[in-house]
């Protein structure tokens, strides 16, 4: 179970920093009533187009829902809703799911959808893909063509987790003749196609005339690159972008403050913060020492200066947008004197080794502020983020404390595993997790629930906050969206009043 | 006999000596704990016992200015002290021995160092032993080393040919007694110019690391974070941003002017042109 993908995640974060701008003229598009253009920027550029190969959410950020669709998708509120499957029946065993397909579908290329297709993708995904994720799919047995427009897919245990990885890229359907030049030339089945990529630079989708569904109401979008948040922040504000899909420096949003002119969007992530400290080794082995760090910490101040307030307190790994989130908030209240108490009047010196990210950088100076009030003195050590900080603090676990934000979604499990590098160890929290994923849907709320109360209260770490998702735009533009708790950000609502 | 103080001198030796001040008092006293985070004093105003107000930490500015003046004269010394341990007596073996192999080893390697920048040295050396204090001082030393080499080379050659240093070689001197009796009393007006020139540009350098993560580490107070902290409050509390970029450029022009006053004040031809005068 072990998910080395933090580091794409947080990279995503600053991915999904999109901005919407003074669009590349595009040529207009079949449906689309004006020659309204938008154009979205975002942080880091995709080095190919092919996300079954390369890793990171730069790719199906851009691509997802957008130029390819899976047959389910996830909703702003974190619900699996229909996409290509008109709907899906699963048998009472829970091990058998009967997908109905959505008929006079084409690929973008001219092809029709089949189940053959389905077939086809799903194989795929075990024999092409590189990708460490792609071990999600595993749990499938077989899959085969009942007719044209129904796929039965056979797992080999009942999965929870299955619908939902159909959901993200790994459900992404592929036409059976359009996978030769991946890298460059991406045909599925949505509602826009690839129009232009100038590299370093930017991504025109346009319109894709034959789709099935509502036809985009702009002429073309444009994924604009910014290598920095104020060369986006500094674009927005001089028009030359329409928006800026994720913040990265929440304190410049008073720039943005004028209703007039611009409206702002603050949605969730699935982004937890997490001030992870190393159970495996002194002094936080000790719970009394974990759990006195959990009441020494003010975690609304701690968001206000660290975060400028925006985003949203949580206290265990479970972001408010899944079935079985607890406010769990309630479990360490900010109690300097019970934290001096459990650590029995000692003091300690710690390494805090973060990666040197601006929400880590800010939220460890508060921690470290905070923390030697109760006699912990930390020692902030920023380490180059990715390759250093993954090397010494995720891979060696050579680390007291650090602070990342773990933005996969449904990511709770990485704790069940002992030798990431929380180093958490308690048999009983791996068993609520095995019980959940092979459970009925209700006992999977319920034990997931259990499973985040435990980790609370063994303070396997401290949870800071949940990472904001704050959207910026133009006055205007609609259909933004809210959350982020998906790998693409969504433009098939998007428009331009 | 005493050259006289001329303004720039002046300007420059009262701005250094408030860094210097501001710096030495910070190890008794400061207004207010300098890293400790407040939420309700977030972005204070200035004023009531909050001379320059505080950050979005609700850390008081001039408290981090004091203690940021210390990062910023220990990052100096260290880095010049580097350059001009290791500069100097490369720079003088090269100037005695001008037609020698190991003045030419010495140049050329130099020309090599020269040619690498502070910067990307520095942040080099950060993302492999780890950005610090430490890292930076040491990279900025090194890309300084070049510096010192150059113009204790060209100062030793002028002294090399000297009629005392002759008079000294002809009496069988050894060279180390040359250059220690001779050739580094006779440069060292120069070097103290350059090390006076070196000192700015460190604090610059040291100023850029911290800006980009590679200097100081938080929370230790430090100019140029200062500076990279207040980015995103740029336009809505501008004064953030103001008074750390004030102190390192007052900082900067004080040791350069300070250092072009020096070298007035020390250069004998300039002495002698003021005393005909």
């Amino acid at each position: 179970m072990r998910r080395i993908g933090i580091w794409m995640a947080v990279g995503g974060l600053l991915l999904s920093t999109a901005a919407c701008g003074g669009g590349t003229a595009g040529t207009a598009g079949g449906g689309a009533p004006a020659a309204q253009t938008l154009s979205v920027g975002f942080v880091a550029e995709p080095a190919n187009l092919d996300f079954t190969s390369t890793e990171g959410v730069a790719i199906p950020q851009a691509l997802l829902v957008n130029v390819y669709e899976g047959l389910v998708k996830l909703d702003q509120n974190g619900q699996i809703v229909p996409l290509l499957a008109e709907k899906w029946d699963v048998s009472d065993d829970r091990t058998s799911y009967t997908f109905t397909l959505r008929k006079n579908v084409t690929f973008s290329s001219g092809a029709p959808f089949t189940a053959d297709d389905v077939v086809f993708s799903l194989d795929r995904v075990k024999t092409d893909w590189k990708l460490k994720i792609k071990s999600q799919l595993d749990v499938i047995d077989t899959v085969e063509k009942k007719d044209d427009s129904t796929v039965v897919v056979t797992l080999k245990r009942p999965s929870n987790g299955f619908l939902y990885s159909m959901a993200t890229r790994l459900g992404a359907m592929f036409s059976r003749t359009g996978v030769s030049d991946l890298a460059n030339k991406p045909i599925g089945t949505g509602p826009y196609v690839l129009g232009s990529w100038r590299r370093g630079d930017s991504i025109q989708l346009q319109p894709n005339p034959a789709y099935w569904g509502t036809k985009p109401s702009l002429s073309s979008v444009t994924l604009k690159y910014f290598k920095d948040a104020t060369a986006m922040n500094n674009a927005l504000l001089t028009g030359g972008i329409d928006a800026i899909s994720s913040v990265q420096a929440p304190e410049s949003l008073q720039q943005f403050a004028d209703p007039n002119r611009f409206q702002t969007v603050e949605g969730t992530t699935n982004g937890e913060v997490v001030l992870s400290m190393n159970n495996g080794r002194p002094p936080f082995d000790d719970k009394k020492v974990r759990q006195a760090v959990r009441h020494a910490i003010d975690h609304k101040a701690l968001l206000d200066t660290a975060w400028a307030g925006r985003g949203q307190l949580i206290g265990s790994m479970v972001p408010p947008t899944d079935p079985w989130y607890e406010d769990r908030t309630g479990d360490y209240p900010y109690d300097p004197a019970k934290a001096k108490e459990l650590l029995g009047g000692k003091t300690y010196d710690v390494k805090m080794r973060i990666p040197n990210l601006p929400y880590a950088v800010n939220s460890a100076q508060v921690v470290k502020s905070q923390l030697a009030q109760v006699g912990i003195n930390a020692e902030i050590e920023p380490l180059e983020f990715p390759a250093r900080w993954l090397d010494v603090v995720f891979t060696q676990g050579d680390y007291d404390m650090s602070i990342i934000n773990h933005v996969e979604p449904r990511d709770m499990g990485i704790f069940a595993d002992k030798s990431y590098y929380f180093r958490y160890d308690n048999p009983e929290f791996g068993e609520l997790l095995a019980a959940a994923d092979e459970g009925t849907e209700q006992e999977q709320t319920e034990s997931l629930k259990q499973a985040a109360k435990l980790l609370s209260d063994d303070a396997a770490a401290d949870f800071l906050f949940l990472f904001p998702n704050l959207v910026v735009a133009k006055k205007g533009v609609t259909g933004l969206p809210k959350n982020a708790i998906a790998e693409q950000f969504d433009f098939t609502a998007l428009a331009k009043q | 006999m005493r050259g006289r103080m001329n303004a720039g001198l002046l300007v420059g030796g009262v701005l250094v000596g408030i860094v210097v001040l501001a710096a030495l008092v910070s190890f008794f006293w400061t207004p207010h704990d300098p890293t400790l985070v407040d939420a309700a004093r977030k972005l204070r105003e200035p004023g009531g016992g909050y001379l320059l107000g505080a950050d979005k930490f609700g850390r008081d500015t001039f408290s981090q200015l004091m203690v940021g003046a210390r990062t910023t004269l220990y990052v100096g010394i260290v880095a010049v002290g580097i350059a001009a341990v290791i500069g100097t007596p490369l720079g003088m073996a090269a100037g005695m021995t001008p037609r020698g192999w190991l003045s030419e080893l010495i140049m050329r390697v130099n020309d090599l160092v020269f040619a690498f920048p502070a910067l990307l040295l520095a942040v080099m050396l950060g993302a492999v032993y780890g950005a610090g204090t430490l890292t930076a001082m040491i990279a900025i030393g090194v890309a300084t080393v070049p510096a010192f080499a150059r113009v204790a080379r060209a100062a030793t050659l002028q002294v090399m040919v000297t009629d005392y240093v002759l008079a000294a070689r002809a009496a069988g001197r050894r060279r180390p007694a040359i250059a220690f009796r001779h050739v580094l009393p006779n440069i060292g007006s120069v070097l103290i110019v350059q090390a006076s020139v070196s000192f700015a540009i460190a604090i610059l350098a040291e100023a850029a690391l911290s800006f980009l993560g590679f200097g100081t580490r938080p929370p230790t107070p430090s100019w140029g974070r200062m500076l990279q902290e207040s980015q995103e409050l740029l336009f809505s509390t501008p004064r953030l941003a103001l008074w750390p970029g004030l102190a390192i450029a007052l900082a900067v022009l004080g040791f350069n002017l300070l250092g072009d006053g020096l070298r007035d004040f020390l250069d004998p031809k300039l002495r002698r042109i003021r005393a005909e005068g």
